[in-house]
């Protein structure tokens, strides 16, 4: 079973995100939303998580946020983070490892990069 | 470097995000046609979502276009057939913003410095719904008017006789 958390103020860009997870082949058994980092905190501690994929720009708590307060938790398992954001330069990728996420995807995507990206997490049929 | 200069040097990086935006993910041809300098201190538009930035020059990145041409960039998003400006519609015209500023933004950050971005608000003008007196909703043809004493640098894009304008406004901040 494996369950990922998708963590973007825009249900629209889940809804694509989900879309182009289930055709690029890679396996979920169930997507989990939230629309900003306070919901997403809460999901976590509420869910046993495979993979998160996080916006950066969002209300209430940013990506970056989140990733920070999500690696002061110290949790037994630590739960791979994916950034997923329009910011894409290299001071944003290098706070983002910095602050504990494990990979970065710069949108607009395509199909290819997220699988590439994603691949490495989640099990490919 | 002059302000006119910077902003023809971004015009450029916005004809790119735009294109790449289009081919990656909304799967829909864009022809790119020109950029102007737009005087006028009103643009008229159906469809008009802004993305602010700030730094050390600040601005918006703004998209307009018709009701029409922005159900078909929702419809070709999500891949559904959307006839009807809803949430989700406004919502995919805000994440197009969002994605062509953030592009933008990565490619002038090396040039011209770290900037932040505002979250998308979009406006829906045209068949506008307003609410009479007596409860009885009242359709009226409005359409937003986006005034500014700045000019808008406009990048000008078509697809089938649709015409997709991306503007941006550029001042430079304050020193502090």
């Amino acid at each position: 079973m494996s369950k990922v958390l998708l963590i973007d103020d825009s249900a629209v860009m889940r809804k694509i995100i989900q879309r182009n997870i289930k055709e690029s082949g890679l396996i979920v058994n169930e997507f989990i939303e939230a629309g900003d980092g306070a919901q997403a905190l809460e999901k976590v501690s509420a869910n046993e998580l495979d993979l998160i994929l996080c916006d950066w720009n969002m209300p209430n708590m940013s990506g970056i946020e989140f990733v920070k307060t999500l690696r002061s938790l110290n949790l037994p398992q630590k739960v791979p983070v994916v950034m997923v954001t329009t910011e894409g330069s290299d001071s944003k990728k290098l706070e983002a490892k910095n602050s504990g996420a494990n990979d970065y995807i710069t949108k607009p995507f395509t199909a290819e990069q997220l699988r590439d990206t994603l691949g490495k997490y989640l099990m490919i049929n | 470097m002059e302000l006119k200069e910077v902003m023809e040097d971004i015009a450029r990086d916005i004809a790119d995000a735009t294109k790449t935006l289009f081919q990656s993910m909304i799967m829909m041809e864009l022809k790119y046609n020109h950029v102007v300098l737009a005087d006028e201190t009103h643009l008229k538009t159906d469809v008009t979502s802004f993305v602010s930035f700030m730094g050390k020059y600040h601005g918006i990145v703004g998209i307009f276009c018709s009701k029409n041409f922005s159900l078909k960039v929702a419809s070709s998003m999500l891949m559904e057939d959307l006839t009807k400006i809803t949430t989700e519609v406004i919502d995919a015209i805000g994440e197009i913003t969002n994605m062509i500023a953030g592009n933008v933004k990565t490619k002038i950050t090396t040039d011209y410095g770290e900037m932040d971005l505002s979250v998308p608000i979009t406006f829906i003008g045209g068949d506008t719904i307003t609410q009479a007196e007596e409860d009885e909703p009242v359709a009226s043809n409005s359409s937003i008017l986006c005034v500014t004493k700045e000019p808008w640098l406009l990048t000008s894009f078509s697809s089938d006789k649709e015409t997709f304008n991306v503007g941006l406004l550029l001042k430079e901040s304050a020193r502090q």
